[in-house]
């Protein structure tokens, strides 16, 4: 297979005309019924009929009915308010502004609730962080409040087991056990709220031996520790991603899971965007990494370097820098020849944007952190593209303390130990070791929400409230506070954290007496320290205005700095991972991060945006083309296969996907799973393999290693739920007869060629489908011109319409449409989970995603171009594309779907009989089928009351987790079809708003779940009768193109073309 | 009074530079009408000729009439301070009205209360409202009905008669022309014969099916529901006599999607003042302070009510109504028909306030639900109440007359499609509407007459079913 594609591909399947899957990919349901062949023995459902049968259930239907209509009316209660609070008006949302503190994450973010359920998150564009956008977990964080594994209470051990206790027995015997000789340790993730630090150091006043250790799960400790040494600052500095014509990403996954993602990615984009298609301009991207990440794949050049090559690259990179800007040169930087090649490009344009060029690195490694702050100091880049004004406060742990703790508690020298809201017993390799020496701790005491591996192995659990039940403060970045506030009265009996640690001090600055004991304390921290300095009148006004803005943010003081880290001394430290026959890299997950959030199911079924995987990590190997008709994947594994993983005297069985990119010698996979006691969806997904992180001689975690072995096929996953192959679109095949390039999505259509004509389509516009339109910046000009006669052919083809006249009636009042730029598009999934929040669509679970079953209304479709070693990636959102000469509509028999004046595809639930003629025809398969009672709609006892889960019944049935559903929205039942409905419930509220207030319509009126969700933009809905609007500015763009234009279905969502700025000499 | 000339000119020429800069901001009969229902309808009875918390504002001109305009607005933006003045109007009033208090509104300017006095003046002097005429003929249908089904009676009668006197003639005929007639059927054998017994079987099994559909699709559609409600509210009583704005109570109608139930908190804005009912005197009333924890006989919400043990709530509420059947049947003691009149009304109360899922007498009042669209239906209030100012008795029927409230209307979707088909869309003055340019042109040209809801795609299906 020659190395250059020139079309687009999903995976080695589609490339390689792999039989099986042309067989099966013009078939919108790849299955045969009945269902009950691939159901389990456990899930028996009667499919089959005979005649008999028939008549029997008729008579049996006929019979209840009887009954039925005999029977009274259920009798409905309506039920008001006793004392209707004021800001509340039944059926209307409220909104609170508040923040996502969530492991290391912080977003900012409006919470929405109605009747006072939050059910929805949005950002929180008064944020100078965050700036508005979301990420997929902080859309999905909404779920976690209603998580039925939640504590009701607090919890004393007895036995092997919690029993229920009550918060005086637990402050009882904090305070009868600990006095001021007490050995104390309070185990913490970053504490990133000001005031939940004053709390502690309360804490560690009353009780002078206590010692804070605060660990990252995902630990940026070495980033933390150059900085400290090499400029005297111990923090992250303040990245300007924006301001930067040259990014080079050492191992970090800056726009998926890095630090700050949210804030990273909008800045990235602000370069990314093409204004001006006449004048393109945009910023260059390099990525050196070992495994193909996020933000690798958004990369214009990728250099794949193996884990034994990092350290040795990181070296070459700053030499080949240090030659070009006059830097004393260091020993060492032996790299093949073909990255030095590569690198040397990249320290090319590195120079050629001196300050004005960013280099950021995420491996653990403290020398190799000094390193790149020598390249960033060499270019200039300080003061410019990173600075030390507003640092991050994100990440601040250090995990080597974690070790020496481990140590003491074996030692029994620790009296009592205070866990506050972390894991370490599942993030740590040493975790089963470190929950056994914590067992034997005389008091041990959890605040976790839930009972995970390092709780189980306390003597209290102490729960404290989700943060969308409690108050608080962050402060994620020097100067930039957020305020968090409770959007609901706790659900059960827990209390908040930092009143926990301010009771077990005693402290006199809390009033115990008061209703909110912690939020007196809070307000009383703000008004002492923000307060004087804000310029306010009143501390009244100063903290309404906060409340209502939810964040507070005074200008970054400037800081000077002195660079005088040795690069000497480091290049000699840097990381040295032996080579090997295999060599292995462990990554965050977009979706689940560290692992905390395991048990919440919108995550765990988000597909990772790489490797397409959802419901557990999958072994990424790389392939080869075997030079005949396929590409192997290593030792012959294929997607789904079983292989054993060995690293030292670890074994585990994990499932295997061939991922493009993956450099041949190494292979990768993702951290946070295998959870024992992740509860009720998160334990048992994936695989855990927190137990191979090692510790390099600082006590740092290392993600890469070496000398893992990997076996042949061990047989087949159960269950295999990657989605890269559902719901395909455009898959060209040839045609064994003729020999001819056919269209294998619609191979129906193409075999019926009895006239000869239809065939390929006129022009081959069944074969030349135009799905990804895309160029590199040197290219735009010519790319525009042939864009621009390519669809004028598509239209001239379409000008024929039997839907004559419709066109003047979509002129009258409104008409929506959506433009997406593939440019800013990173591919994080936010859209796809905010648009699971907003239309209650159903979680599946593993066996059906692996079924084709998943039911998201929104994908994201993930494409390779160009080199088949190391190919470009195009991320393409795909949902219903509201055709106006929709193919769904004519043939539906009864009439369920079909078109509304304002240019929407509109889905009446209730009249669908479930036909799926309508996902039959879609050619761009954006409907689903509900094919079982997914969100157990058709369950009896939904009235019953109070609010407690009955194990009994199925995940969301319980009405725990109901609380989370979208009350604006039907929840959709067994046996119908469903889609993107362009969120139409936002459309007619933002309609309603409008009227009400007797202007015309705008823009912010209707905001689709995904456009408000997108942190970088990419995302734009509008009016397209709106002369005036967003949309119709987006809609401007030469490189629009609308996705199977040439089918003419006229559909209503533009896509602007990916453009890429490679460095086609490197 | 001290009477500096300089002062009183200065006053007088701000006075009219005041009148000046105000003339744009004209009292207005429209203005005065929202102000009324959001100020002033809480306690004045809207068609402002009964009292009711309030007196009827009916007249307030002409009552206020010895006395300076400035009395007056000053009497509505602070009656106390007036009253404390001893000004003699207030005096008057207070001796009449005391102890119900009006509420003070201090930041109403005089445009407002000239505004409210338009709206007064323009109710008082309306003729009776006219009787909305939704429904209306219904009667003179059903017996022209009747009509139909008496002629159509007598015409079966007449052409069995007709049938028969044919059949006797023809064979009469026959044998007059020396034929053998074929024997003729009694009627009866003529009605059993295996051809009609065959066709009365064949429309039985069409009525059957007929009426099965049309039963299937009315299935769960409850027009007519008037169910006993946990409290004995009467519309007729608040809407109809009192002529409270249904709004008032149901203030979710103008705002949000659900026309909202009353809280007891808004209840009590009038039932604090009046404490004993007309109809059912405190059996029904103290239901709500049983409810909210308000102890009526100290005029005082009780604290931490819902921590109070059931006896103690049964010590406080029977208390009151033992008082006040005492106060209204001139008695000393309670005699048997009182102690069994006490008991009743307590256990009503009880029954009321709880069930089977509730068994705290504190806590909401748990209506019946009588209006009940499913789950896959969006219906808004405010679109229709604020956006298509439609009355709320053209779907809720004439709820000012109902003792005991019922759905007046089918909620069916033909009857949501009917309407939307007919009614017009309130396109003047709202600038939302200019989105339509095409119908502004015909309406203007002459070309269309309206543009019904339809027009604007009010049949679609996503408008309501999302």
């Amino acid at each position: 297979m020659k190395a250059e594609q020139n079309g687009t591909w999903v995976g080695d399947k589609d490339l390689t005309q792999d039989p099986d899957f042309m067989e099966y990919s013009h078939k919108e349901f790849n299955e045969y019924l009945p269902l009950v062949d691939s159901l389990g023995d456990n899930r028996s459902i009667e499919v089959g009929a005979s005649r008999r049968d028939f008549l029997k259930y008729l008579g049996f239907g006929l019979g209840a009915a009887t009954i039925a209509a005999g029977c009274e009316t259920p009798l409905k209660r309506a039920i008001p308010y006793v004392i209707k609070p004021d800001t509340i008006v039944p059926g209307v949302a409220t909104y609170y502004a508040s923040s996502i503190v969530n492991g290391g994450d912080f977003c900012s973010v409006l919470v929405k609730t109605r009747e006072g359920r939050p059910i929805k998150v949005e950002g929180n564009d008064m944020s100078g962080v965050t700036k508005g956008g979301t990420s997929a977990r902080a859309q999905a964080f909404v779920l976690s409040l209603y998580d039925t594994d939640r504590f009701r209470g607090p919890k004393k051990k007895e036995g092997d087991a919690f029993v229920d206790a009550s918060w005086d027995d637990i402050d009882a015997a904090v305070k009868g056990k600990l006095n001021s000789r007490s050995q104390i340790r309070i185990v913490t993730g970053t504490v990133m709220s000001p005031t939940a630090q004053k709390s502690i150091d309360e804490f560690t006043a009353k009780y002078p031996n206590a010692k804070v250790i605060s660990y990252d799960p995902i630990s940026s400790a070495a980033l933390l520790r150059a900085n400290g040494t090499d400029f005297g600052i111990r923090a992250v500095p303040d990245y300007h991603f924006d301001k930067a014509k040259v990014v080079v990403g050492i191992q970090a996954d800056f726009l998926g899971t890095w630090i700050s993602p949210i804030e990273y990615a909008k800045d990235y984009v602000e370069n990314r965007k093409i204004k001006d298609a006449h004048k393109p301009e945009m910023s260059r991207h390099f990525q050196i990494e070992t495994y193909m990440s996020l933000t690798g794949s958004n990369a214009d050049n990728r250099v794949q370097v193996k884990p034994s090559q990092v350290g040795s690259s990181i070296v070459y990179l700053y030499n080949a820098v240090a030659a070009k800007t006059g830097g004393s040169r260091v020993r060492g930087g032996d790299v093949p020849s073909e990255i030095a090649k590569a690198l040397d490009k990249v320290a090319e344009n590195l120079n050629a944007h001196r300050g004005e060029s960013l280099v950021v690195c995420g491996t653990n490694n403290t020398a190799e952190q000094t390193l790149v702050n020598a390249i960033n100091h060499l270019l200039g880049n300080y003061g410019h593209t990173l600075d030390f004004g507003a640092v991050n406060y994100m990440r601040k742990g250090d995990e080597s303390e974690l070790i020496s703790l481990l140590h003491d508690m074996q030692e029994g020298k620790v009296d009592a130990v205070f866990v506050m809201g972390c894991n370490p017993a599942f993030d740590m390799p040493f975790g089963n070791t470190f929950a056994e020496a914590l067992a034997g701790v005389d008091l041990s005491i959890s605040t976790a929400l839930t009972e995970d591996e390092t709780t189980a192995a306390c003597k209290y659990a102490a729960p404290a409230h989700h943060l969308l039940e409690a108050w608080g403060d962050a402060e994620p970045k020097k100067g930039h506070y957020g305020l968090i506030q409770p959007t609901i009265a706790p659900l059960f009996d827990s209390r908040q954290m930092e009143e926990s640690m301010l009771v077990w001090a005693g402290s006199e600055n809390l009033d115990v007496a008061s209703e909110q004991p912690y939020y007196e304390y809070l307000k009383k921290s703000w008004e002492a320290d923000l307060f004087p300095s804000s310029g306010e009148s009143s501390f009244r006004a100063f903290w309404d205005k906060c409340l209502h803005n939810g964040v507070y943010e005074v200008a970054p003081t400037h800081a000077e700095i002195t660079f005088s880290g040795d690069v000497n001394a480091a290049a000699g430290k840097v990381s040295v991972v032996k080579a090997s026959e295999h060599e292995i890299t462990f990554f965050e997950t977009v979706a689940v991060g560290s692992g905390n959030s395991a048990n919440n199911p919108w995550l765990n079924e988000m597909p990772d945006p790489v490797t397409r995987c959802a419901w557990g990590n999958y072994l990424a190997v790389p392939l080869t083309w075997n030079g005949v008709n396929a590409f192997d994947g290593l030792n012959g594994l294929e997607d789904g296969d079983l292989a054993d993983l060995t690293i030292g005297e670890n074994t585990e069985r994990v499932p295997v996907i061939k991922q493009f990119g993956q450099m041949q010698g190494t292979v990768a996979i993702g951290l946070g799973f295998g959870r024992t006691k992740g509860g009720r969806a998160g334990t048992g997904v994936g695989v855990n393999v927190q137990k191979w992180l090692t510790t390099d001689d600082e006590g740092l975690m290392q993600y890469i290693t070496s000398g893992a072995q990997v076996s042949d096929k061990q047989g087949k996953e159960e269950f295999y739920s990657a989605v890269q192959y559902h719901h395909t679109m455009g898959v060209k095949g040839i045609d064994k007869a003729t020999q001819e390039v056919i269209n294998a999505d619609e191979a129906a259509t193409v075999f019926n060629t009895y006239f000869g004509a239809v065939k390929q389509g006129p022009q081959g516009s069944l074969v030349e489908r135009s799905i990804i339109r895309r160029a590199n910046l040197a290219d735009v000009e010519g790319f525009v011109h042939d864009l621009v006669h390519e669809r004028e052919h598509h239209q001239h083809l379409n000008d024929q319409s039997i839907y004559a006249g419709y066109k003047e009636l979509y002129e009258e009042g409104h008409h929506w449409g959506m433009h997406i730029d593939l440019n800013a598009c990173t591919g994080c999934g936010a859209c796809a989970v905010a648009c699971i929040a907003e239309n209650n669509v159903p979680v599946v679970g593993k066996e059906e995603v692996s079924r084709h079953h998943e039911m998201t209304w929104l994908r994201i479709d993930r494409y390779y171009y160009g080199d088949v070693e190391n190919p470009s990636v195009v991320y393409q959102p795909m949902m219903c594309q509201h055709c106006d000469n929709a193919p769904c509509e004519n043939v539906c028999p009864v009439n369920a779907t079909n078109h509304s004046s304002e240019g929407l595809n509109q889905m009446a639930y209730n009249r669908c009989v479930g036909t799926r003629y309508c996902a039959n025809n879609c050619p761009y398969k954006v409907r689903r089928f509900n094919w079982l009672d997914y969100t157990a709609a058709d369950l009896w006892p939904i009235n019953e009351r109070g609010i407690d889960a009955d194990a009994d019944v199925p995940w969301a049935a319980d009405n725990l987790t109901r609380m989370v559903l979208n009350p604006d929205v039907t929840v959709r039942a067994r046996g119908v079809i469903e889609k993107c409905s362009f969120c139409v419930q936002r459309l007619q509220e933002g309609k309603l708003r409008a009227k009400t207030e007797m202007r015309s319509l705008r823009d912010a009126d209707v905001k689709s779940a995904c456009q408000t969700a997108c942190p970088t933009g990419a995302i734009t809905f509008g009016d397209t009768n709106n002369k005036k609007g967003d949309l119709n500015k987006k809609l401007s763009s030469p490189l629009n193109y609308i996705v199977l234009e040439e089918v003419n279905t006229d559909a209503s969502v533009n896509y602007q073309a990916r453009i890429i700025n490679k460095d086609i000499d490197a | 009074m001290c009477c500096n000339p300089l002062k009183v000119r200065s006053l007088s020429i701000l006075l009219l530079l005041f009148t000046v800069f105000s003339l744009h901001a004209q009292p207005s009969a429209e203005e005065g009408k929202t102000l009324f229902r959001n100020t002033c309808a809480a306690c004045h009875n809207k068609n402002m000729k009964a009292d009711l918390t309030g007196p009827a504002l009916g007249g307030t001109e002409e009552n206020w009439a010895d006395y300076p305009r400035e009395d007056l607005y000053l009497w509505i933006r602070n009656s106390q301070g007036m009253i404390a003045d001893g000004h003699p109007k207030a005096m008057e009033l207070w001796n009449k009205w005391k102890p119900v208090v009006m509420i003070p509104n201090p930041d109403m300017t005089d445009e407002q209360i000239e505004s409210i006095m338009l709206y007064i003046d323009q109710e008082f002097n309306k003729a009776p409202d006219v009787v909305i005429t939704t429904g209306a003929g219904s009667d003179d249908k059903s017996s022209k009905a009747f009509l139909y089904w008496t002629l159509f009676a007598i015409l079966i009668v007449v052409s069995v008669v007709l049938w028969r006197i044919i059949g006797n003639l023809n064979h009469i005929a026959a044998v007059n022309a020396g034929e053998t007639p074929p024997e003729q059927k009694t009627l009866f054998e003529k009605f059993t014969s295996k051809g009609a017994v065959s066709f009365l079987i064949f429309v039985l099994v069409i009525l059957g099916f007929y009426n099965t559909a049309i039963n299937g699709i009315a299935f769960g559609r409850q027009q007519g529901y008037a169910p006993e409600q946990p409290i004995n509210f009467s519309h007729a009583v608040h809407a109809g006599e009192q002529g409270i704005d249904c709004q008032y109570c149901h203030d979710g109608a103008r705002r949000s999607r659900h026309s909202v139930i009353p809280s007891a908190n808004t209840c009590m804005n009038c039932h604090r003042a009046v404490k004993s009912g007309s109809t059912y005197g405190t059996a029904e009333i103290t239901k709500i302070f049983a409810s909210i924890g308000y102890d009526p006989s100290t005029d005082k919400y009780i604290e931490n009510y819902n921590t109070l043990s059931e006896d103690t709530i049964k010590t406080i509420y029977t208390k009151w109504i033992e008082d006040q059947y005492l106060a209204t049947s001139d008695k000393t003691e309670l005699d048997s028909r009182g102690n069994l009149e006490v008991k009743n009304q307590w256990e009503g109360i009880k029954s009321s306030l709880t069930n089977e899922f509730k068994s705290e007498i504190p806590g909401p009042i748990e209506w019946v639900r009588i209006h009940h669209l499913p789950d896959h239906v969006t219906y808004n209030h405010s679109q229709h109440v604020t956006v298509g100012k439609l009355e709320c008795q053209q779907c809720h029927g004439k709820v000012e007359e109902m003792e005991v409230l019922q759905q007046y209307a089918p909620l069916s979707m033909g009857w949501c499609v009917n309407c939307h088909r007919q009614t017009e869309v309130q396109f003047a003055g709202n600038e939302y509407y200019e989105a339509y340019g095409r119908y502004h042109d015909e309406l203007a040209s002459g070309v269309r007459d309206k543009v019904t809801v339809e027009d604007i795609g009010g049949l679609e299906c996503q408008k309501c079913h999302y």
